[in-house]
C-alpha cells in the first residue's frame, strides 16, 4: 500500500512535467466521456420528460373509454334517416366495474358535444362533464379560481372550470375578470368559477388535453343534455347515444394494476361482445413499454458515445508506448535500485489510470456543458443521473486500465542493461 | 594462491569464481568474459579498472547483478546469486548493492530527499523512517540544507553527492560505482574520491569502483585490471596509505 501511495505521487510529478502532453493525451478520453455523460442525460431528459406525462395520467388507473365502432359502409347507406347510433361505456358497465375487487373508486366523463363557438367561429374546444375527483386523477393545477364543489354536482349547477387553452381562445389578451364571468354553450349559460394549468400536457384517449375543456360538473351535463347528441352529417340526421366517455378507474394498489386490468377487458368483451366500441389505456404499462424502448435507446447512444471511449485509449495507449521508450533510462535506473518488475508495471499502469481517470472527471464536466447548452438552446431537457457519473468514472479508470496494461508490461519488460546504456 | 574465497576466515562481500560471459549474436558467439576470478573483502576499496572493450561494462553489469554470466559463480556475501529468479535478484540489488552511476541518474522531477528515498521506497520502508535517513544521509554527503531541491538546481559535484546519499540509503554491502567521476570536472572528481574516502575509511564502506582512469588508482585498496575479458595480473593489493605518494585524480 506504501508503496501505491509513492506511486501515486510520482505518477503526479510525471504528469505536471509534461502537462500539454498530459492535456492532449487525455483530451480523447475526456471528449468519449463528455460525450457519454451528455448522450445519457439527453436520453434520460426524454425519458422522464415522457414518462411525466404517463405519469400525469396516473399509474395507479386503468383508463377505459368509449370508442366509435367501425362503421360497416353498406349498413350506414341502406338505413341512413335518422339513425340512432349508440355506443360506448354504459351505466352498467360503470356499475360492473365498480363492483370488481381492488377497484377503488372509477371518475367517469362524458363528452357533451356541444359546439363551442367563437362569435360565429367553431373550435375545437369540448364541452365536458366530469366528476369531482377529475381534478385529483388528473394532477392539473388550478391556476386561479377554484375547483366544483360538492355543492354544485348536488345543485346541477351552471358552472364551468374552463382550461388554460380556453381562456387564450376566446378570452382577449389582458382581459382579468374572467373568473366570475359568464360563457355561453348553445342553450345555456355557465359561470366560471376557476380556470386550469394541464401541465404534463396529458392526454386522455378520445377527449383530449384539458387545457382544451370546459368541464363542467358530470350532473349538470346530464340534466342538460341527457346521453343524447344531434348533429348533422350531410343530408342525414343523427343521433348518438352515449353514456359515458370515459372512466378513470383507481386501483387499490399498482402491483393490482395488470390483473385488474385484465379482468376489465375480459368483462367488456363479454358486455359488448358485438361491437368494439371501447378501448383501454393501462398507463403503468405504457411506461413500461417507454422505458423498456428508451433503454434500448439509450445503450445504443451510450454504444456510439463509447467508440470514441475505445478511441481515446488507443490515443493514450500510443502516447504511453512512446513514453516507455523515451522513459528506458528512468526504468533501467529504478529496476538498478532495487525495483521489482511488478513495481515498474505498477507505475506505468498508475500513470495510465491517473491519467484516463482525470480525464473522466473532466469529461464529466465537459459531458454537463454539452447537456446545458443543449437544454439552452433546444429546450430538450437533460437529466444527470448519479449512475451515469458513476459509469463514466468506472469506465474511464476502465480504459486506462486496458489501454495502460501493455505499455506498462513493455516498462517492466525492459532490459535493465540495454535501457542504462541509452543516453 | 589458490581457489579465492576459501579462506572462511576472510569476511568476502564479493566473490567471483571463473565468470564467463559470451554474447551470441546469430552464429557468432563473443566471449567478453573469458574467466574472471576475484573477490571483495568487507571494507575494501577495490577498482576494477581496464580500457573500453576489456569487457569492464560487462562486468559491472554481473556485479550489480543487471546481467547474468553464461559461466561461472558469482557469491554475495556467500549466497549464490547468478541464478536467482529476477524476483530475488531485484530485492538483493535493493538491499545488498548501492548504485552510482557515470551521469548520475537522478530523478529530475523529484526532490533531492525523494532522490535519496527511492531504494527504500522500493525497499518498502515506512515514510517516517525514509524521511528520517534521507536528511541523516544527506547530511552525510554534506547536502542537509539542500532536501527540498530538484536535481537540476544542483551542480554536477552536488549530483554526485546525492547519488551517493541515495546509494546509501538500504545500508548496502557494497556501493557499486561506475565511472562515478566520468561526468565531473577535476576538482569536484577529487572532492567526489575523498568523499568515497571518507566513507570507506571513517565508516566502513565497502567500495567497487569501475573505472577507466588509471590516475584513480591512488585511492585503491586493490586494484584489478582488466584486459581483453581477462584479469590482467594477479589482483595487487596496495601498500598501507602512508606509504603512498598522493596522486591527484
Amino acid at each position: 500500500m506504501m508503496l501505491v501511495r509513492d506511486l501515486f505521487r510520482l505518477s503526479l510529478h510525471n504528469l505536471l512535467l509534461h502537462k500539454v502532453r498530459s492535456t492532449l493525451t487525455s483530451l480523447g478520453v475526456i471528449f468519449g466521456v463528455g460525450s457519454v455523460i451528455a448522450m445519457l442525460a439527453i436520453s434520460e431528459g426524454a425519458k422522464r420528460s415522457a414518462l411525466a406525462q404517463i405519469e400525469a395520467m396516473g399509474v395507479d388507473k386503468i383508463i377505459v373509454f368509449s370508442k366509435r365502432p367501425p362503421v360497416d359502409g353498406k349498413s350506414e347507406s341502406s338505413n341512413n334517416a335518422s339513425v340512432m347510433e349508440r355506443y360506448g361505456l354504459s351505466d352498467r358497465d360503470l356499475g360492473n366495474i365498480a363492483k370488481m375487487d381492488n377497484v377503488e373508486r372509477i371518475t367517469s366523463v362524458f363528452d357533451a358535444r356541444k359546439k363551442v363557438l367563437k362569435g360565429t367561429q367553431r373550435t375545437d374546444l369540448k364541452l365536458i362533464g366530469c366528476d369531482y375527483e377529475l381534478l385529483q386523477d388528473s394532477q392539473v393545477q388550478i391556476e386561479k379560481g377554484r375547483w366544483f364543489s360538492p355543492a354544485d354536482f348536488k345543485n346541477n349547477a351552471n358552472v364551468c372550470v374552463i382550461g388554460k387553452n380556453v381562456k387564450r381562445r376566446l378570452f382577449s389578451i389582458g382581459n382579468t375578470n374572467i373568473v366570475g364571468s359568464v360563457i355561453r354553450i348553445e342553450d345555456a349559460v355557465f359561470r366560471i368559477i376557476g380556470i386550469i394549468d394541464n401541465r404534463y400536457g396529458t392526454q386522455y384517449p378520445e377527449i383530449g388535453n384539458q387545457n382544451d375543456m370546459i368541464l363542467i360538473p358530470i350532473t349538470t351535463a346530464r340534466a342538460l343534455y341527457k346521453d343524447y347528441t344531434f348533429y348533422r352529417e350531410g343530408q342525414n340526421f343523427k343521433i348518438t347515444r352515449i353514456e359515458y366517455d370515459l372512466f378513470l378507474i383507481k386501483v387499490a394498489d399498482t402491483s393490482y394494476i395488470e390483473n385488474t386490468a385484465k379482468r376489465v377487458t375480459g368483462y367488456l368483451e363479454k358486455a359488448h361482445s358485438d361491437t368494439k366500441d371501447w378501448g383501454v389505456l393501462v398507463p403503468l404499462e405504457l411506461l413500461m413499454r417507454l422505458e423498456q424502448t428508451q433503454n434500448i435507446f439509450t445503450i445504443v447512444m451510450g454504444s456510439i458515445a463509447g467508440i470514441s471511449l475505445v478511441v481515446g485509449g488507443i490515443g493514450i495507449m500510443n502516447i504511453m508506448l512512446a513514453s516507455v521508450y523515451e522513459r528506458r533510462k528512468e526504468i533501467g535506473t529504478r529496476r538498478a535500485l532495487g525495483a521489482q518488475k511488478s513495481d515498474i508495471l505498477l507505475q506505468f499502469l498508475i500513470e495510465t489510470v491517473f491519467l484516463t481517470s482525470l480525464g473522466g472527471v473532466t469529461g464529466i464536466m465537459l459531458g454537463f456543458g454539452i447537456g446545458w447548452a443543449i437544454t439552452y438552446y433546444t429546450e430538450m431537457p437533460t437529466i444527470y443521473s448519479a449512475w451515469s457519473i458513476a459509469l463514466a468514472l468506472v469506465i474511464s479508470t476502465l480504459t486506462g486500465v486496458i489501454f495502460g496494461t501493455y505499455p506498462a508490461y513493455k516498462a517492466a519488460q525492459q532490459n535493465p542493461i540495454t535501457v542504462l546504456r541509452a543516453e | 594462491m589458490g581457489e579465492p574465497g576459501k579462506n572462511a576466515a576472510i569476511d568476502y562481500i564479493v566473490r567471483l569464481i571463473d565468470i564467463r560471459k559470451t554474447y551470441i549474436t546469430g552464429d557468432l558467439k563473443v566471449p567478453v568474459l573469458k574467466g574472471i576470478d576475484a573477490t571483495v573483502r568487507r571494507g575494501e576499496f577495490v577498482g576494477f579498472i581496464g580500457t573500453s572493450g576489456s569487457g569492464k561494462s560487462t562486468l559491472l553489469n554481473i556485479l550489480g547483478m543487471l546481467d547474468v554470466p553464461t559461466g561461472g559463480e558469482y557469491y554475495l556475501e556467500d549466497t549464490e546469486v547468478g541464478r536467482l529468479t529476477d524476483v530475488e535478484q531485484a530485492t538483493i540489488r535493493n538491499r545488498k548493492i548501492g548504485f552510482i552511476f557515470q551521469s548520475f541518474n537522478l530523478f529530475p522531477h523529484l526532490s533531492v530527499e525523494e532522490n535519496i528515498e527511492v531504494p527504500m521506497v522500493y525497499g518498502r520502508i515506512p515514510r517516517k523512517i525514509r524521511r528520517k535517513r534521507a536528511l541523516e544521509l544527506a547530511e552525510r554527503v554534506g547536502l542537509g540544507h539542500r532536501l527540498g531541491h530538484r536535481p537540476t538546481q544542483l551542480s554536477g559535484g552536488e549530483c554526485q553527492r546525492i547519488a551517493i546519499a541515495r546509494a546509501l540509503s538500504n545500508t548496502p554491502a557494497f556501493i557499486l560505482a561506475d565511472e562515478p567521476t566520468g561526468n565531473l570536472d577535476e576538482k569536484t572528481s577529487a572532492e567526489i574520491m575523498k568523499l568515497f574516502h571518507e566513507l570507506n575509511r571513517e565508516q566502513g564502506v565497502t567500495i567497487v569502483m569501475v573505472t577507466h582512469n588509471p590516475a584513480l588508482a591512488s585511492h585503491y585498496d586493490k586494484i584489478i585490471r582488466l584486459r581483453d575479458g581477462r584479469i590482467d595480473e594477479p589482483a595487487r593489493e596496495q601498500p598501507p596509505e602512508a606509504e603512498r605518494k598522493e596522486i591527484a585524480p
